[in-house]
Formats: structure tokens, C-alpha cells, sequence
């Protein structure tokens, strides 16, 4: 449930605005709905991976998928499918990391 | 416990989400640039992506309808001339704003804030040529004057309309690579663009060499060596036409610089890339009875291209061709009525001037029989991950900027010896804007006279054709009017006599209408022969383009817009047909050359540099080769303490043809031996063989041809984005064919060819890359492939906003 929270929920705030909304949504959701660090964390970094990951490969099929290699090679990366690597790390760990201390500050708030 | 944890997880969420939100020294912001919502993604288009079919912009007067074609053209039709501009700038800031805020940032010397110390030299470079301060010359000149002021300030208010508008996710991937985001327009970027062309046509200089040269040999040597007109010549002007104007007295030759004094200035010498094709073609000698006008400007070739093709509409204007992003207006293209292209005048207009200082103070410097305070000035660079900003003082004379050597302390140590500039960048300020409103708006050659006096940097030779069947040419700008070989060397700073006084007139700039010969054209090749009263240099574009070009057009009778785009891809090697008959009456007298399979290949040649001929790669080499061959020993071009020009290759063949016996042919390196002509050849074809094989193999016609030998690259303006380039693009011509593509990325940057006619003209054109600024977009280098085979795409050249028109994709509206 709250993978499907976090993957919808963000999805539409970064569709309208700046990609720091991510892990604001992330810090809310898992501050109402994990049930610990472990879930707060892991679920939030899925989640965002998930939605980073496939709308990227979406972007990129969708406009004949020449362009992340050449984004890729002024990076001096080997190949896309380290582009796609980093995205799902950035994404994931800003998410995981948020959603973290969304259930550490609701531990902090009510016990 | 409970309450530190809480604290420090926050820490960390935020603290991550703030680095990744901020560039990382050179890398871009990791997450907005990663983000598939925000980042470079975005920038990957779809082919079938279709633009908004509303805008709603504030600043517009009315309603304005953009309609774009199969090719990413832009065709705008607006209700008044403020809006017309507005669009112009608002449609070109989304395809090319990046590019155009680079072009700005290059000629005010502030590349260095967004890429870093790599570009610091070049912006102090930039800044000591005084581009900046031209720059603001020009926009005074274009917001003093009603009508271009209406143009760049309508222009610049629609660039911000996007700029206000656009958000990181549909900003250039430039910007996010880069990490910064683009500044308001204004008419003095405008200007800054123009004076990169400035500098790009006009900066360069071979005085200092030509001096050391002088020092070395004296004047007599120099005047049989270095002729102020070619042997081989075909004037833009044909010989024998009468000059109708009376010329203002020229002034004196005054008394030259005895000697040149050492010092190490690092300019970049004439650049023989930097030319480019134009003709029109008169009725008798057309199919349709009516003129043909082509044109192809060689410029550095560049992605984003350097043109951007558009059609603006307004009830007072319809017009066709190409802008430079950042510069209102058409530059190169044609009406109902009128056409006219642009060449490259290349006229001496970059003079440097030796300094004589009092003392080790650099205080005074001699001007006449008095000393002149030096004035500095103090430039500021903030350079993009140095925290403290970087100054750099240049001294002034009232000649311009006082330049140094590369690497310039800020206190001079050594030899206080430096040369001021004088050259037609910041001087000459004219009003181009204005000039583009009146030619795109012209109906006739009167109308086309009309723009020279606001013509005035970069010279262009500014070719006519218009349907009331006139052919003109006219190699417009603000010239100095110099003395007999002013600025051919160094000049004296402190003899008044030297420096430049006064123009010439603007209506007696070189120039012909519907000459006898039924033609006219230029290929950057003198202007004019001795008989044009002034002096406009020494030296111009080597003249084999335009003698090819002239022969051809003379031959043409019933020409069609095909006979022109022909031409444009001719290539015959006009200097082979010169002087490989000589080279091999040499060869073939030495068994070991002639053994050699490629004296065969020499021999047979068709003598044109088609992609598929093997001898055009031996034939470049070895002729550049032979060159040093022969002059490098007197004339050092890479010796450090006084580098030398060397004699032009048309004198050299003169020589070899008509002086076989000259003592310059004897290497003067070897003492034990005196070499002839003979000896010259023969072993320099061999060395020449040599140093293909080393680069390319043994010979083999597989790797030795010249398509592939050659290649021409197409880099992005950033060239560390090497993906973003097109690279080893095969294609045939050469350096001085007509098809003037080059190994070293300079070619033809549109090729253009328009057919007049009293109802409606048709045209045909195409640039190497595409619409679209957007690495991501498939309008970014569409055009490539079939600028590289020389085929042309017609253009979609629309009566009005309700023309149905099958090649017609989308509508967009831009409203208040």
C-alpha cells in the first residue's frame, strides 16, 4: 500500500513540479504509514526506484533510445545501462533516506 | 535518543537532497539531471512530437499564427512588425536559446562563468580584441535609429518571453550539463552576436609575420615574393569594367618602419576556411528568362548550426532564408521580388601598430614628437569554481588595446615591447539590423543599393538578383582608406602617417550591375584588379573557387536552379590543372618516383576531388608539403623568436612555371649541396608518399581515398561533447574547390539557390545539421546525409496564413 502511495503520490507532484517534492512526499507518507525503519527505508527506495527507473526507460524507448547513450559517453560512462544504474541509486537513495526520517520523526513526535 | 536519531535522518535527507539539488563542481545537479521528470530525458523528443497549439505570451500585441513544415521550419505570420519581431525572438529562444546565449557570452569574454578556467584565456582574448566594447557601439547604433529599434527590443522581449516561461525541464541539456540557466536578452546581446561574426570574418592578421619577414629579406624581395595582385586572378569585378565614381585622393605612402622589433604575439594567422560561394546568374543566359542566384557561406561548421532557417510575414515584409540565432531579422535569403546572398569580403581591416614606451614605466608611449599617456583598464573574470574573481589590466593607446604574448604576467618583466591594435570590430559601427530590414523588404536593385551605408563589419560581398531581371554584386562595408600596402606589415604607432584616417566612401566600395558577361560572383577573391583606385589589401581568398565558378557560368547557357546546385558541388581542381602537369614532367624524369603506384594514380587523374578518387588525398599533401618544402627554410612559419609568412601558392607555382632556376628552391638547411626544383619535387613527392603511408597505411585504394582520407567533422560548440558531434562526414571538394568542405570542419554552412520569377519565386536550400538546437530532437542533424551527397530540399515558401500547403505539420498560436 504505501509503495503504491509513494509511487503515485510523488509521481503526480513531480509531473507538476520541482523533483524536491520526491522526497518531501516520501518523508509524509512514511512519517503516516511505515510501520518501521526498515519498511520506512526499503519500501520509499523501491518505490521511487521503481517509478525513476520505468519512467526513464519509458522517456527513452518512446523517443528511439539513441539519446542516453550520447548523454552517457560525455560522462565518459560505458554504456546506458550505467545511466539507468544511477538513476535508480540518486532516486532510491534520496527516497530511502527521506522516508527514513519521516518514521524516525514520528517515532520522535508520538511514541 | 529518539529525538538525535529523528535529527540526524533529517540530516541526512535533506543533506543529500540539497548536494544533489546543486552542481558538483563540473558535474551537473544529480538529481533534477537524473530525475526522468525533470532531467536529461526530457530532452530525448519523439519524432512525432507535436508543439503546443496555444501560447499565451504577455507583450504581444495581436494574435500570431507559426506554421511549421516537415523540416522544423517556422513560418510566422503576424498582424504588425513589433509582433513579426517579438515571434522571431520568441520561436528561435525554443530551438536555439542556449546557442545564442553562448554566441553572447563568447564576444563579451564571460564563457569562463559557466565552463570554468578552461576558457579563461580565450575570454581575455576576446576582451583584449574589445568586444565588448563594440558590442555596445552596435546596440547604441541599432536602439538610435526607429526602425531597428523596434526590431531588437520586440526581438529581445519575445527571447524573454521564453526565458520567463520555460522551466529546467525543457531547458537545453547544455544548461543542465553545464549546471546554469540562461539571462535575459537584450539588443546588446544582439550586438555581442554580431561581433563574434566580426571577429570570426575580420580578426586575423599576418603583419606581425609579414614584418619579420621584411626585417629579414628587405622591401625588393618582398615586392617580388609577396605581389599585392595574384598571377592567376578572376575579380569579383571583371577586369576592364569602368570605375563611375571620382576617388578621394589616396593618401601618400609615408616612410616605412626601418626595422621590427621582437615580440611573440599569438594571433591567429588568415584562415583560408573561412570563404564562401555566391553568384546570381542574369536571364539571358537562365532557362526561365529570369535570374538564378545561389549561395553558399563557408563558415566554421558547427551543431547547432550556425543558421537557423525562418519565413516572417507581416503586412509589411514576407521573407525567406536563414538568421544566426541571436540576430533579427534574414540574413542570407529572398521575397517575392529580390534574393541576395553574402560572401566574405576579407579586406585588411586588422592592423597592428609597434609601440615605442619612454621608460620601464609604460607610461608614455611616442606619437609624433610628443609622448601620449597610457591609459589601462581593468577586466573582471568570474570564473566558474574559483571563488575569487580574476582581474586582468590592458594597457591602451589611442590606437586600441596594447597586446601581448599568451601568458602575459600582469607586471612585465622583460622586453616592454608590445603592439597596438587597430581593427574594424570595435571601430566601425553601421547599423546591420537595420540593413537586414531594408533587403528583406526590398523590391529592387535601388532598394539593395540602399543598405550600404549601414553595412559596415564583417565586409560582405553582397550578391543581387531580382525579378525585374538585374544581376549585381557589391563587396559592401566600411573600409579604411589606407595608403598603398598600409597594414601589410606592422605599422609605426608613432608616426601619425600610419594610422587610419578615413573611409572610403560606401558607394565606391567595388561593385558591377548585369555585367556584359551575364553574370556575377565572388569566392572571397580580390574584389577588383589594380584598377580600382583603392587599396583593400594584398592578399584575398586564393583564386581558384572563383576562377572555376566564372568559367562555368560563362559556359551555362538556358541555366536551371540544378546547373547551380551543381556548381555548388563542383570538384575540379583548378590548381592541379595549374601545376600537376609541371610536377610530373618532373617525377616522371626519376625512375624511383615513377615506380611508384601513386605517380600512376597522379597521372590519370580526372584532376577532380570527388569522394571516391584516390589521387586528390596525394595531390593536397603533397602540394602543401612541396610549399614548406620550398619556403620553409627561409621562411620559418613556427619559429619562435620571428615567425614568417610564407609566399601565397599562386607566386610558388608562378615560380616553379616560370623560374624553375630560382635560388629559392635551394634548401638552404644543407651546405654541401645546391638543390633545383627538381630535387625539391622529387624528394618531397617521396616524403610526401611517406608520410601517407604512415598515416593511412600502405597504399591501398580502400584507405588512400579521398572521401574517406578527408571526412569532414561537424562538432558540437562545445567540443568536449563529443557525442553531441558528427564526425568524419564523407563528402568530396577541398579547401579551395568550390565544394569548399574541409578536413578541419569548415564548409559550405547553407547552400542556398533561388529561382526569381514575376509571380512567385522557388527555392531550394539546406545546411549541415537542423532546426532544432536539441541534441535529443530529430531535427538536430537531419539534414546532414543529404547535404553530404549535395542534394537540396525545396522550401516552403508561403503566400499567406491560409496557403494549404501538404508539407505543412502543425500550427501553433501564440496569443496574449
Amino acid at each position: 500500500m504505501l509503495y503504491i502511495l509513494i509511487l503515485v503520490i510523488s509521481g503526480i507532484a513531480q509531473f507538476l513540479g520541482p523533483w524536491w517534492l520526491m522526497p518531501i512526499v516520501c518523508f509524509g507518507l512514511c512519517f503516516w504509514k511505515a510501520k518501521n525503519a526498515k519498511e520506512a527505508y526499503g519500501i520509499a527506495f523501491a518505490a521511487v526506484s521503481t517509478l525513476w527507473l520505468g519512467y526513464s526507460l519509458f522517456q527513452s524507448v518512446s523517443s528511439g533510445g539513441a539519446f542516453p547513450l550520447k548523454v552517457a559517453e560525455i560522462f565518459k560512462l560505458p554504456n546506458a545501462a550505467s545511466l539507468f544504474a544511477a538513476v535508480t541509486l540518486v532516486g532510491g537513495l534520496v527516497a530511502g533516506f527521506a522516508g527514513l526520517a519521516g518514521h524516525y520523526c514520528r517515532l520522535a513526535l508520538k511514541p | 535518543m529518539k529525538y538525535i536519531r529523528a535529527l540526524l535522518s533529517l540530516l541526512v535527507a535533506g543533506g543529500l537532497t540539497y548536494i544533489f539539488s546543486r552542481p558538483l563542481g563540473p558535474a551537473p545537479a544529480l538529481g533534477p539531471f537524473f530525475s526522468p521528470f525533470t532531467g536529461f530525458w526530457q530532452n530525448a523528443e519523439s519524432p512525432d512530437k507535436q508543439p503546443p497549439a496555444d501560447i499565451k505570451l504577455q507583450g504581444l500585441k495581436g494574435e500570431v499564427t507559426v506554421k511549421y513544415d516537415d523540416n522544423g521550419v517556422p513560418h510566422i505570420f503576424a498582424d504588425n512588425d513589433e509582433d513579426l519581431y517579438f515571434a522571431q525572438g520568441f520561436i528561435i529562444a525554443r530551438d536555439r536559446l542556449w546557442q545564442m546565449d553562448f554566441y553572447s557570452r563568447v564576444a563579451a569574454g564571460r564563457l569562463s562563468e559557466v565552463m570554468g578556467p578552461l576558457a579563461l584565456d580565450f575570454d581575455r582574448y576576446n576582451r583584449r580584441l574589445q568586444l565588448p566594447e563594440g558590442a555596445e557601439r552596435l546596440a547604441e547604433s541599432f536602439t538610435h535609429e526607429p526602425t531597428s529599434k523596434l526590431i531588437v527590443e520586440s526581438y529581445s522581449a519575445g527571447v524573454n518571453a521564453y526565458i520567463q516561461q520555460v522551466s529546467y525541464k525543457d531547458l537545453a541539456i547544455e544548461y543542465k550539463i553545464l549546471g546554469y540557466t540562461p539571462e535575459a536578452w537584450s539588443p546588446l546581446k544582439t550586438a555581442l552576436v554580431e561581433m563574434v561574426m566580426r571577429k570570426d570574418m575580420n580578426a586575423r592578421s599576418d603583419d606581425y609575420r609579414m614584418a619579420n619577414a621584411l626585417a629579414k629579406f628587405g622591401k625588393e624581395t618582398m615586392n617580388d615574393l609577396f605581389p599585392d595582385y595574384p598571377v592567376e586572378e578572376s575579380p569579383i569585378v571583371p577586369s576592364g569594367t569602368k570605375w563611375d565614381f571620382t576617388p578621394l585622393a589616396v593618401p601618400k605612402v609615408p616612410e616605412l618602419m626601418k626595422a621590427s622589433i621582437a615580440a611573440n604575439l599569438d594571433l591567429e594567422a588568415e584562415n583560408p576556411g573561412i570563404g564562401s560561394n555566391n553568384w546570381a546568374v542574369h536571364g539571358s543566359r537562365t532557362a526561365s528568362g529570369l535570374p538564378l542566384l545561389a549561395n553558399d557561406p563557408h563558415l566554421g561548421l558547427s551543431l547547432p548550426s550556425i543558421w537557423y532557417q525562418m519565413q516572417l510575414v507581416s503586412p509589411t515584409v514576407n521573407v525567406y532564408g536563414v538568421c544566426v540565432p541571436g540576430w533579427p531579422g534574414i540574413g542570407i535569403g529572398f521575397n517575392k521580388d529580390i534574393a541576395w546572398g553574402m560572401t566574405n569580403v576579407g579586406s585588411d581591416v586588422f592592423d597592428l601598430f609597434q609601440i615605442q614606451f619612454k621608460d620601464n614605466t609604460f607610461k608614455e608611449y611616442k606619437y609624433g614628437n610628443d609622448w601620449r599617456p597610457v591609459t589601462s583598464r581593468v577586466s573582471e573574470f568570474k570564473v566558474k569554481g574559483s571563488p575569487e574573481i580574476i582581474r586582468d589590466t590592458v594597457l591602451y593607446t589611442h590606437h586600441g588595446p596594447i597586446l601581448y604574448s599568451q601568458g602575459q604576467k600582469p607586471f612585465f618583466s622583460d622586453l616592454p615591447v608590445g603592439h597596438a591594435l587597430t581593427w574594424v570590430g570595435p571601430v566601425a559601427a553601421g547599423n546591420s539590423v537595420k540593413a537586414l530590414y531594408l533587403i528583406n523588404h526590398g523590391k529592387n536593385y535601388d532598394d539593395y543599393r540602399k543598405i550600404l551605408p549601414y553595412l559596415a563589419a564583417p565586409g560582405f560581398n553582397v550578391v543581387f538578383a531580382s525579378n525585374q531581371n538585374d544581376v549585381a554584386i557589391t563587396s559592401a562595408g566600411h573600409f579604411p582608406l589606407k595608403w598603398k600596402e598600409q597594414g601589410k606589415y606592422s605599422l609605426d604607432g608613432a608616426n601619425p602617417e600610419h594610422e587610419w584616417k578615413a573611409w572610403i566612401p560606401v558607394e565606391q566600395t567595388p561593385y558591377v550591375k548585369n555585367p556584359a558577361r551575364g553574370f556575377v560572383s565572388s569566392a572571397n577573391q580580390f574584389p577588383a584588379d589594380p584598377s580600382y583606385p583603392y587599396y583593400l589589401g594584398w592578399k584575398f581568398a586564393p583564386a581558384e573557387r572563383g576562377i572555376r565558378i566564372n568559367e562555368r557560368l560563362g559556359n551555362m547557357t538556358k541555366a536551371t536552379p540544378d546547373s547551380l546546385r551543381l556548381l555548388q558541388n563542383d570538384n575540379f581542381n583548378v590548381e592541379a590543372r595549374r601545376i600537376l602537369p609541371e610536377l610530373l614532367k618532373y617525377l616522371e624524369k626519376d625512375p624511383s618516383a615513377k615506380a611508384l603506384p601513386a605517380y600512376g594514380v597522379l597521372a590519370k587523374w580526372n584532376l577532380r576531388n570527388d569522394p571516391n578518387e584516390i589521387a586528390p588525398t596525394i595531390f593536397e599533401r603533397f602540394v602543401k608539403e612541396l610549399r614548406l618544402a620550398i619556403w620553409e627554410d627561409e621562411f620559418p612559419t613556427q619559429d619562435e623568436k620571428a615567425p614568417m609568412s610564407q609566399p601565397t601558392r599562386d607566386r610558388t607555382w608562378a615560380m616553379l612555371q616560370k623560374q624553375p632556376n630560382a635560388k629559392w628552391f635551394d634548401n638552404v638547411k644543407t651546405t654541401d649541396k645546391v638543390e633545383t626544383a627538381a630535387d625539391i619535387i622529387t624528394t618531397t613527392f617521396k616524403a610526401t608518399i611517406d608520410s601517407l603511408t604512415v598515416k593511412y597505411g600502405p597504399y591501398n585504394p580502400q584507405t588512400w581515398v579521398w572521401g574517406t582520407a578527408k571526412g569532414t567533422d561537424i562538432k558540437h560548440l562545445v567540443p568536449l561533447f563529443k557525442s553531441f558531434s558528427r564526425m568524419d562526414i564523407i563528402n568530396g571538394g577541398g579547401a579551395n574547390i568550390v565544394n569548399a568542405t574541409t578536413e578541419a570542419g569548415h564548409g559550405p554552412s547553407w547552400r542556398m539557390v533561388v529561382q526569381l520569377d514575376k509571380t512567385w519565386p522557388k527555392a531550394y536550400g539546406l545546411y549541415p545539421g537542423g532546426q532544432s538546437g536539441n541534441p535529443g530532437s530529430p531535427h538536430y542533424d537531419n539534414m546532414v546525409e543529404k547535404w553530404a551527397k549535395g542534394e537540396l530540399n525545396e522550401l516552403v515558401f508561403l503566400k499567406s496564413k491560409d496557403e494549404q500547403h501538404p508539407r505543412i505539420k502543425s500550427t501553433v498560436k501564440l496569443q496574449r
